[in-house]
Formats: C-alpha cells, structure tokens, sequence
C-alpha cells in the first residue's frame, strides 16, 4: 500500500453547511476536490467556483462534423461516383442534401455529447477510492461529505484537516488510495 | 422571495405614473404614423399604401398571437419559471381589440370600389395578368367556397372574437387571483388554455392564410400556418426580452430576474430559431422538389423577373435565410449571450427586424407592375410599411402600458401558485 492516501473526507449534516463548507474550501484555491450529497443542491456549483461544463464544445464539433459528412456523402455518391439525374434535379444540390445533413448533425451532435461526458468525467470508472469509505452510502441518504485529494497542489496533511475542521467538518477521515 | 414583493407598493404608483405618461407619447406617435399612411393614400397608389398597412397589421397581430398562445403554453404546460414575466404577457393581450378597430379599413376595402384594394380575388372582374379574370379562372372558381367576402369578413371576425375573448378570460382570471389568490384561478386559465390553444392554432394559421396567403390564391402551401406562428411566437419572445430589459433598466425586475430567467427565454427563442427555419426550409424544400408550376410560380415571383433577370427579391429572400437562421442560430449557441440582458438585447431587435422583412417578403410581391413582376422591395412602399408599423405599433404600445399602469394588477401575478417557484428559479 502507497503512503500516500486519495484524500481527506469530512461529513457535515446538512445543505446549508456543506455549502459554507464549499466556499471556504474554494477560497483556499483547493482544485481537486469534489462534493458528495444525496440531492441536488441549488448553487452549490457556484459556492465551489465550478466553471461551465467544456461538454458544449463537443457538442458543436461533432454537429459540424455531421453537417459536413451528410453535404459530403450525398455529393460525393451522386455527383461523383456514380451519377444519377433524378426528378430533373441537378446532381447535386444543397437542397435536396440538407435533410440527411441536418439529421447527421443532431446525430453526430448526439454522439459528440455523450463521448464528451465520458471523456471528461473519466468514465467508464469502475471503482472510486471514495467507495472505500465506510459511510459513504450515508451519501445517498442524509449525510453530505467535500473530499479533497491529496493530488491537489495545495493538498497538505494538516493544512488541510485544519481546513475542513474550521469549515465544520466532521469524522475527518484519510481515504486509502 | 419577500424583498421584490414587499417594495412593491411603494413603486407602483411612481412606475405607474411613469407609464402613463410613455403610453401617451405611444398613442401619440401612433396616430402620426397612421396619419402619414393615410397621408399616403392621397399621394401614391391605393394599393401601395392598403398592402403596406396590411404589413404593419399583420406584423403587430403576430406579436399579439405570439403572446396569447404563450401565455397559454404557460398555462397547459404548468411552467414555472415564466411565472414572472407571464403578466406583461397579459398586458400585451389588451392590444387585440385596438388591432381589430385598426383592422376594419381593410375588411371595408371589400366593398369599396371592385373591391380588389388589397385581395384580388375579391372582385370577379379582376383581371388577371395573362389569363382572363378572376370569376373566369377555374382555380377561383374551385376555391370560391372559401374565398369569396362574406366567408372573410366573417371568419375575420371571428379570429379577433376568439382572441380578444381568450385574452379578456385569461387576464381576468390572472388579475383576480392577485386580489383573492384562490387557486381556482389557475384552474380558469388551465381550463382557458385547453381549450384555447387548438383554437388559437386554427385561428391564426386561418388568419394567415386569408389576410397574406390568400395574395397569391392560385398558391398552396400546407405549412403557412406554422411558418406564421413560428414568426409569432419569435417576435413574442423578443417583444418579451424588451420589456424585460425596460423594467430592468426602470428598476421593477430589480431583484425579480435573475440569469436563469434570461436563460430560459433566450433557449426557447433560439429553439424557435431552428423551428421556423425547419418549417420554411420544409415548405421551400417541398415545392422546390416537387416542381409543380402551381407552387413554384410563388418562389419564382421572388426570384426572377419575367425576362430572366434576378429582382431585387432574391436576394431579399436570401437575407430572410441568412438573417432569420443562420445569424441568429449561430449567435445564440453560446450560453453567455442567451443568458444576459446584454446578449439577447441586440439579437432580439434583429430578430423583430427581419420578421417584418419576412412578411413584406411574403406580402409586398403581391404587387405588381404591367409585366407582372412584382414591384421592387426598394420602394416608397417601404415608407408606408414603415409609417404603418410606427402607427399600429405605437396603438399596440399603448395598449400594452395602459393596461401597466391602470389595470390594477400587479408586476408579477404575486399570488400565483408557482410564484415563488418562479422567483427562485433555477435550472
């Protein structure tokens, strides 16, 4: 087993605290560290300085890929390889190409999203050192707990403890790595 | 949830003070534009002028509708967060009966003269450009169960009837629940809305079919309605951002808004972005592969004069794609623009902007000169569409901040059942 552990968890008891909690904790400059509570809780992406998800842009990269594969594909099979007039119609136009191109685009756009959420939160994940932790399905019931890793910069044993103590942490507890 | 409700009171008579004073100028500005566009009868051609204030009628009824089928939306689909700014909404709908009032010189124009003022096929002896007239035509005559005059007065009729009544029962109940707050009211306006929506659809896709489609009666097109309503409820929700950028700015949002409110309605315009380019790209992408001269002659008219040479509507038709898709789709795929006053100010005006190039487009081609090719868009007609957007405009303004400041009702329907869901919205 490493010496180094995967963090510090602290479990506080109710929204309200967890959210002084999160502020003071983002106030230090702590980065790697996350939230665990059993609902949602208004604000709190703010209280921990959460910038908006990079997701969107994997959206738009994969709609604009799309689009360009559905314009491609319908000129390239009917105005190149294999040339077919039909109704009357030029052999291609962006006319008659923009249906496909357009549902290319919501379906790429779908992918490119799905495969953005995975990619940056790491997934798939099978295990979590958080699950390690003896009361961590408190989490999905009444308890709400902030883990800062110990990758974290400013991660320091004491410091850090120290923090989460002020901020009204309780059972303060070093999570195996 | 108590600040914005508690000042209140105190603000109410200042700010209803104000508005009564803005909806004066309003009326004021109102009646000089009317005034020019009649002015305009006296200078240039009747029919110029009739189908330019056909423009700016149509133009401020859209908004008027877009609003009614909101505020009905709002009410089907037990929303939350438009909780807000549903009232201003409601203020809105008070344009309705002054639009019908402003809308019975044109239905007189019926029997004034051939009666041809503004639709064609209103009088049998029109002559048609190349081929007889309209009693002749066998496409008149298998559509003169439909259109003939009594059918448009009467169904004119009964657009406003059925829209000034929904809107008269939907403010009512609203306004009422702000006195009493009984429940009951919400269940008014769900009941209201029920029913009002399939009306409200049939009426104003009719609507639009009788007042523009019916311009170029030879033409069908089985997604106008839509189309209309798509430019509804867009100029709706831009109408929505400006009162909410004025009351922000005037101080009565103060405390009331927040991002996520800017948010929502800027999603729902962007949607609406894409939903009225997919309905008209339908309706083009239809006719355009079908190919049947009875449809197409409709684009070609916007196209190309009769010797082949492009008009100036082309590339009118090309700014509506650009300027009602592409420029606002493209700015509101970001979150920062849709989600501030800053951002959806700008886009908004655009919006309402190139709506009324969309209905001069869809209307003014309907004039045309001894070739029958459709007089240019760069006119003095131009003049008189903008003479009657300033007068009607100005009605409808008016209406909108008299009912502000002298309906009695509050900023925001204080006792709605989802009124504080609303003020502490949160996506």
């Amino acid at each position: 087993m490493s010496a180094q552990p995967h963090g510090l968890i602290a479990t506080f008891d109710s929204a309200a605290a967890i959210y002084h909690a999160a502020e003071q904790v983002r106030d230090a400059g702590y980065k790697r560290w996350d939230c665990i509570t059993p609902c949602p809780i208004h604000g709190l992406d703010g209280a921990m300085g959460v910038r908006r998800s990079r997701v969107p842009s994997f959206s738009l990269a994969g709609g604009i890929t799309g689009f360009c594969t559905g314009m491609t594909m319908i000129w390239w099979t009917g105005a190149v390889d294999y040339k077919l007039t039909v109704g009357g119609k030029p052999l291609f136009s962006p006319m008659f190409a923009f249906p496909i191109s357009y549902e290319l685009t919501i379906l790429f756009t779908a992918f490119a999203t799905i495969f953005g959420i995975f990619v940056l939160n790491r997934l798939p994940m099978h295990h979590h050192p958080v699950l390690k932790y003896d009361h961590i399905i408190r989490g999905l019931d009444d308890k709400f707990f902030v883990v800062i890793e110990a990758a974290d910069p400013k991660f320091d044993g004491k410091a850090t403890r120290a923090l989460l103590e002020q901020a009204g942490g309780k059972n303060i507890t070093e999570l195996e790595a | 949830m108590s600040a914005p409700v508690a000042t209140l009171p105190v603000s109410a008579d200042a700010a209803a003070s104000s508005s009564a004073s803005t909806a004066n100028k309003a009326l004021i500005i109102g009646f000089v534009g009317l005034a020019v566009t009649a002015l305009g009868l006296f200078v240039d051609d009747t029919h110029h002028v009739a189908l330019s204030y056909l423009v700016g009628i149509t133009y401020w009824t859209a908004i008027a509708i877009g609003m009614l089928m909101l505020v009905m939306i709002h009410h089907i689909v037990d929303a939350g967060w438009s909780t807000v700014i549903r009232r201003q909404f409601e203020h809105g709908l008070s344009a309705f009966k002054w639009l019908f009032i402003l809308f019975l010189p044109l239905a007189a124009t019926a029997f004034i003269g051939g009666g041809d003022t503004v639709w064609p096929w209103m009088n049998p002896a029109h002559v048609l450009h190349g081929h007889g007239t309209v009693e002749t035509d066998i496409l008149y005559q298998k559509k003169a169960a439909f259109l003939n005059v009594p059918m448009f007065v009467g169904a004119t009729l009964l657009f406003f009837a059925i829209w000034t009544g929904l809107s008269a029962r939907l403010r009512k109940a609203s306004f009422a629940q702000d006195a009493d707050g009984s429940v009951g009211w919400t269940g008014m306006n769900r009941q209201t809305a029920a029913l009002g929506i399939p009306l409200g659809a049939l009426s104003l896709s009719f609507a639009a079919i009788y007042w523009v489609k019916s311009l170029e009666y030879h033409w069908f097109s089985t997604m106008y309605g839509v189309w209309f309503f798509a430019n509804c409820i867009r100029a709706a929700l831009a109408c929505g951002v400006f009162i909410m950028v004025w009351l922000t700015a005037r101080g009565d949002y103060r405390g009331v808004l927040n991002k996520n409110h800017w948010h929502c309605i800027g999603t729902l315009g962007h949607a609406f972005v894409i939903f009225w380019a997919y309905v008209t790209f339908s309706q083009y992408f239809l006719i355009w592969n079908a190919n049947v001269p009875e449809e197409t002659f409709w684009y070609n008219l916007r196209e190309v004069m009769h010797d082949g040479t492009p008009s100036q509507w082309k590339y009118v038709g090309l700014f509506i794609l650009f300027g009602h898709f592409f420029i606002p789709f493209l700015y509101l795929l970001s979150f920062r623009r849709k989600s501030t006053a800053k951002g959806l100010f700008p886009i908004s005006v655009w919006i309402v902007g190139v709506i009324l190039v969309d209905l001069c487009y869809n209307i003014l081609p309907a004039l045309k000169d001894g070739n029958g090719d459709p007089l240019p868009f760069f006119s003095l007609n131009l003049l008189w569409v903008g003479a009657s957007v300033v007068g009607v405009g100005g009605v409808c303004v008016w209406a909108y901040l008299r009912s502000l400041a002298d309906s009695g009702a509050k900023l925001i329907p204080i006792r709605d059942p989802r009124i504080k869901e609303s003020l502490t919205y949160h996506e």
